[in-house]
């Protein structure tokens, strides 16, 4: 738990502070091909002489930028809408059930390659589509965590007192809900950051010399035996930070474990 | 459609005559219905970068596809269930404390990082760079089988945690059932509904792994023709790809909740 906190900690630190940290720009060529590790660049070159720390450095703000703004339209577009369709009931919540149902039969990696494939490989098309990825499970969660709420005796209180739905909605259900729905956040962008990485990692993001963990673990494929640390820097890096956030989204799965 | 325009072809004239070809000229609610009609007379279109018929290229790619994720199942099977039985009911602590890291080790971690370290691994053992194409089987399925096998070890776990301490396995002890193999398998019975419906997830989980495992070792199948396709943007193939991923998981969560009621007779009285 305290380990993953600091792992955590220091990668966001170190994605706030990258353009200050790093010495050269991810994409200049400052060194000999498959530069080993000197002083002045701790981590070598990579396959075309890039100072292999700035880009890991700056890899880190955009992998944990692209998680983030993934998860962030998973959430706010599956929370909204299930926040929505729980509220308004009848065929709204119908039809949202039914856009929902259809949804989850393609899994969430597979729908976010469809929705690449419809418009084209890039990094926005990555982001959209790990975002809506991941929306139909956030939406279900909210979905119940509204109606859960809305047999509580202060909502129908708060209703027959003459609050409109609106007014019901955002100040009874919704401070309520927030709570309950904070820690599946981190379980969301736990989720967003393996399907950012996976997809760039298959080259969706249409630019195989992007500054990236997961295009970086791809392109550090041609060069596995002779230089196997441009591989394992940004493998490493991956796996820590995911098992760092699942350590923090599901304690009481650790906690199983270390019983 | 621009893109390839601008990569192939230069008159705008043939363009035209493509597109039109092509149906991409009529509005897209007409589109889509003459894309439902031929759906039903089983043709699922033509590439748009080779002219080949999508059928005929998705059949080329599965079996290498179905080889790869039936082997990674027979591998994830028996592992999770050794994991899950050493961590919910072994009798030595460290073990179970061992086999419970091992599964959410494997449950975590991404196949992309697994599977390139594994590479490396067999790479450096064969002295070659970059390591041949030709991996074998084995390799990919034990990256993509121990993976999937995480969720598994974690039912089977969680499962044997809850019915350890049971009544009714207490009363097996008390009529004199010593046997651990039989015990175990007492308590086993009643999570059985519970791993039956995660073979649903395990379906989803395979196909989209065998898409990261087969363009991390290079092997054709169904992933990499995903991935290529999107790359070239070949619609076509990817939404009928996706499509059949979509048919095979919906019929595998029919097919486990069949299991889960055969498993539990509580499940058939209730419907």
């Amino acid at each position: 738990m305290r380990l993953a906190r600091l792992w955590l900690g220091i990668v966001v630190a170190l994605a706030l502070l990258a353009p200050w940290l790093a010495q050269n720009g991810p994409r200049d060529p400052v060194a000999s091909a498959l530069a080993a590790p000197a002083r002045g660049l701790p981590f070598g070159a990579d396959a075309l002489g890039r100072d292999f720390l700035a880009r890991m450095l700056v890899g880190t703000r955009l992998s944990l930028g692209l998680a983030g703004l993934a998860a962030a339209i998973a959430i706010g577009a599956g929370g909204a809408a299930g926040f929505a369709g729980a509220m308004l009931g009848s065929t709204a919540d119908r039809l949202w059930l039914w856009t929902t149902n259809v949804l989850l039969s393609i899994p969430s990696l597979l729908l976010a390659m469809l929705l690449v494939a419809a418009w084209g490989p890039g990094i926005p098309a990555v982001v959209a589509a790990v975002g809506i990825g991941g929306a139909p499970v956030f939406s279900r969660v909210t979905r119940t965590v509204v109606l859960q709420l809305l047999g509580a005796g202060y909502v129908a209180a708060a209703r027959a007192a003459g609050g409109g739905r609106l007014w019901t909605s955002l100040r009874h259900v919704l401070p309520n809900a927030l709570p309950q729905l904070a820690p599946l956040a981190g379980t969301q962008f736990g989720w967003a950051f393996l399907g950012t990485t996976t997809l760039t990692f298959l080259g969706l993001a249409g630019d195989p010399a992007l500054p990236e963990w997961g295009a970086m673990l791809n392109a550090g494929r041609v060069t596995l035996v002779s230089a196997p640390r441009l591989v394992l820097i940004p493998a490493l890096a991956i796996c820590l930070t995911i098992l760092s956030v699942h350590a923090l989204t599901a304690p009481s799965e650790i906690e199983n474990t270390a019983r | 459609m621009a893109g390839l325009l601008s990569q192939g072809l230069t008159s705008s004239e043939q363009a035209e005559q493509l597109r039109r070809r092509l149906g991409y000229d009529l509005p897209l609610f007409q589109q889509y219905l003459h894309y439902l009609g031929r759906l039903l007379r089983g043709d699922l279109g033509v590439s748009l970068y080779s002219g080949q018929p999508v059928s005929e290229l998705i059949g080329a790619a599965l079996p290498s596809t179905i080889a790869l994720a039936g082997a990674s199942l027979l591998i994830a099977i028996p592992l999770g269930a050794l994991l899950g039985g050493v961590a919910g009911w072994g009798s030595l602590p460290t073990f179970r404390r061992l086999a419970g890291t091992l599964a959410s080790l494997f449950t975590s971690l991404p196949v992309s990082a697994t599977g390139v370290i594994g590479l490396l691994i067999l790479g450096r053992l064969a002295g070659s760079d970059p390591p041949s194409s030709q991996t074998g089987l084995w390799l990919p399925a034990a990256v993509l089988g121990s993976a999937a096998s995480g969720p598994f070890a974690r039912a089977v776990q969680a499962g044997l945690q809850s019915t350890r301490r049971s009544p009714f396995i207490l009363a097996a002890r008390a009529r004199g059932l010593r046997q651990n193999g039989r015990l175990i398998w007492h308590a086993a019975r009643p999570t059985l509904p519970a791993i039956a419906s995660l073979l649903a997830v395990e379906a989803a989980f395979l196909f989209a792994g065998t898409v990261v495992t087969e363009t991390v070792f290079s092997r054709p199948g169904l992933g990499r023709t995903l991935v290529r396709s999107i790359l070239q943007g070949d619609f076509p193939i990817a939404q009928a790809i996706v499509g059949l991923a979509a048919l095979i998981y919906v019929a595998t969560q029919v097919i486990a909740d069949g299991l889960a009621r055969s498993a539990d007779p509580r499940l058939r009285e209730r419907t």
